[in-house]
């Protein structure tokens, strides 16, 4: 069995063309799922049922199936619905890498929201009783206390959940979407050297794991710079 | 609703799938979670850096690709090697339930190092001065004193890897196994209605979820009677 | 007589079953110092916590200059606006600087602009005597200006009455000094305080009424001297001699 380095050499300028695509599905699923997250947490911590109920539906089902199930049944399952196909998310729906980024800023958002919500009960208490003892509203204590602290500690379970994203990222290529996975399966199919490809591929994603591991052990040093004793 | 009626028997084969994959991946990842814990609480250097290794490739690879690459890479390996013995066989496949187990098993087991050795570090040091001043044997104290304070500090973590697992199972439908998936893709071919049949899917795999975390709860529960204050 | 700062009349409190308070009769005046002592778990801090509302009393009323105390975030509010709370663990704002820990709470309650805010801030940051640590964050302090700076943030917001919940329990003894002394300087000023301490001495210095509190009642109540030389309860007697004899 041999090893064949030209083929891999070969390989990784057209698998790293897919890059382009990869961080696009990272980036802007990030993104749009930081969002939902703040707004999923601040629904969850209202005393309203009419909000706090449905978001716990929404990060219960997201986080209680699997992200591929989710893909497809937004990919291959809404075009079953004529309503779906004649509104105006259609243009977005129709396309695999629309699915793809809805798909991954729902199960990203219902994650990260539960990250947040964590965060936000390991506040320390007196800090809040300190806040309530001056006078603040629940208001005040939330944005002035709670919040900047909260985001601190979330950092670390965060920067998991983004090497979780770009690690889903991958998941698109069954949807044909040709990102560095996407293009690999295809050379793959094409040259049946498993190994060598996907090996490559595979130390790619390491190193970018790598990286944004260590950008947010920066950013946390930073943000924590005062708080740690 | 019609649609559904000729599949029942699909799907609940299916599942019966997904929980034989669940029960032996989960075995093989306690397995490879104890001894990449025990690696790395080793003396041994080299034991600690393959662990190491072990967790670094593992997070930071794409399941899909460590399943295709697993199930690909497997027949070839197995190929060669079978070829050594006779030249004439031309391929050997591996079934994807096994290539598949494997590889989920592998992934999360990763994950499950961190957490195993986490929950033997974090055992009160006193316990086990008292227990060595009572005059327990290495093996006594690991039985009485060790574990039952390990599963306890593993639970949640452990309950998460397992939730984890089961989510997994999905992905071996891309290596052709006739799983959840598998079958809701057959099914919408000829019904014709993807989202019924993929949301049938879904409802599975959160009874499926629900079952586990409900069990967890259970467990951890358990994990605590002894410690209600008394008044 | 004048109208009590703080009356609490019959008040109970229970943790699910458990009951924390017994019928607490207690009254203090503008300028009082009032020192409660008593064993771990005899509800000294659940009293005081509740004048300010951070537990919810069950039974009785209380009252705090005139207005009644009830679940009305309105009567909460006025309440927290004129009673302060030092607590045992500091609970300084650990990702804001000194200044800014002061200074939050009269701009965003009282409504201060930020120039007004700041002078009422150093004012009080020299009164417990560390103005130049006005833009070192929290984790750079010792304990000791950690709690005086707890102080001065009380202060800022003017309150009518001061809590102490321990404030020198959390201390190594080196740095208890300096924050009794503020305290002393403060009680001398006029300022009407509670404190629920372990330190005797300053309860004989200081202290107008000391209270012994002894399961979740209040036991005995009487003069410094009265207290520390006449105890008249066997429970009371039996506290001072274990508390006082090491």
């Amino acid at each position: 069995m041999s090893f064949d380095i030209s083929l891999i050499l070969d390989s990784l300028p057209k698998m790293l063309s897919g890059i382009g695509l990869t961080f696009q599905l990272l980036i802007l699923s990030g993104v749009l799922g930081l969002f939902l997250a703040f707004v999923l947490l601040l629904m969850r911590l209202t005393e309203k049922w009419y909000f706090s109920f449905p978001a716990q539906i929404f990060i219960y089902v997201f986080r209680g199936t699997p992200i591929l199930v989710q893909i497809f049944i937004i990919y291959y399952g809404l075009p079953q619905f004529e309503a779906i196909r004649e509104s105006i998310f259609w243009p977005i729906l129709r396309e695999p890498f629309g699915c793809a980024i809805v798909a991954l800023t729902l199960n990203t958002g219902a994650y990260v929201s539960e990250i947040l919500r964590g965060a936000v009960l390991a506040v320390d208490r007196g800090l809040l009783e300190a806040g309530s003892a001056l006078g603040l509203s629940r208001n005040q204590r939330f944005i002035y206390i709670t919040s900047p602290l909260a985001i601190r500690l979330g950092i670390p379970p965060y920067s998991n959940d983004v090497i979780s994203l770009l690690k889903s990222t991958a998941l698109a290529s069954t949807i044909t979407v040709f990102d560095m996975m996407g293009i690999a399966r295809t050379i793959v199919a094409e040259t049946y050297a498993p190994y060598e490809i996907f090996i490559s591929l595979a130390i790619i994603y390491m190193i970018f794991t790598f990286f944004i591991q260590k950008g947010f052990g920066y950013f946390e040093n930073f943000m924590s710079r005062h708080v740690k004793k | 609703m019609e649609a559904i009626t000729g599949w029942w028997d699909d799907y609940f084969f299916a599942t019966i799938v997904v929980l034989k994959i669940f029960m032996a991946s989960l075995l093989l990842m306690v397995i490879f979670g104890l001894i990449g814990a025990a690696a790395k609480l080793s003396n041994s250097i080299i034991a600690k850096k393959i662990a190491n290794a072990y967790t670094i490739i593992f997070r930071g690879t794409p399941e899909i690709l460590v399943v295709l690459l697993i199930y690909f890479g497997s027949a070839i390996a197995l190929t060669a090697l079978f070829q050594v013995f006779d030249p004439s066989i031309k391929y050997v496949d591996v079934p994807p339930f096994w290539a598949g187990t494997f590889a989920i098993a592998l992934i999360v087991g990763s994950y499950a190092t961190e957490t195993f050795r986490g929950a033997f570090l974090g055992v009160e040091p006193g316990s086990i001065e008292a227990a060595r001043a009572l005059g327990l044997s290495n093996i006594q104290t690991f039985i009485y004193i060790r574990i039952p304070e390990m599963w306890r500090i593993a639970l949640p973590s452990f309950g998460n890897h397992m939730l984890s697992l089961v989510k997994d199972t999905a992905l071996i439908s891309i290596i052709g196994l006739n799983e959840l998936l598998f079958v809701a893709e057959q099914a919408t071919a000829t019904t014709g209605k993807p989202f019924t049949m993929f949301i049938i899917v879904g409802l599975i795999y959160l009874g499926i979820s629900t079952v586990i975390t409900l069990f967890v709860m259970g467990l951890e529960a358990y994990g605590r009677s002894h410690l209600r204050a008394v008044k | 007589m004048t109208q009590p700062l703080i009356q609490m009349q019959n008040v109970d409190k229970f943790f699910g079953s458990f009951q924390a308070l017994k019928n607490i009769n207690l009254e203090v005046h503008k300028g009082e110092r009032i020192v409660v002592c008593g064993p771990s778990g005899s509800g000294k801090s659940t009293m005081i916590r509740c004048i300010n509302r951070l537990e919810k009393h069950n039974n009785g009323k209380i009252f705090i200059a005139g207005r009644e105390l009830t679940d009305s975030e309105k009567d909460i509010d006025a309440v927290r606006r004129e009673v302060g709370m030092v607590f045992q663990s500091f609970n300084l704002f650990p990702h804001m600087t000194v200044l800014r820990n002061l200074m939050l709470a009269p701009q965003l309650v009282r409504k201060n602009n930020k120039s007004k805010a700041k002078e009422t801030a150093m004012k009080y940051l020299e009164r417990v005597k560390i103005p130049d640590q006005a833009n070192k964050y929290p984790s750079q302090l010792s304990g000791g200006q950690q709690q005086r700076v707890a102080i001065a943030r009380a202060l800022c917001m003017s309150p009518e009455i001061l809590l102490f919940d321990e404030p020198t329990s959390a201390l190594d003894p080196e740095m208890i000094n300096e924050v009794l002394e503020v305290m002393e300087d403060l009680a001398n000023e006029g300022m009407t305080m509670i404190c629920v301490t372990h330190e005797m001495g300053f309860a004989r210095s200081v202290a107008d009424r000391v209270i012994f509190m002894d399961l979740g009642e209040i036991v005995e109540e009487a003069s410094p001297q009265e207290f520390f030389e006449n105890p008249k309860n066997e429970r009371t007697k039996l506290f001072l001699s274990q508390i006082l004899s090491h």
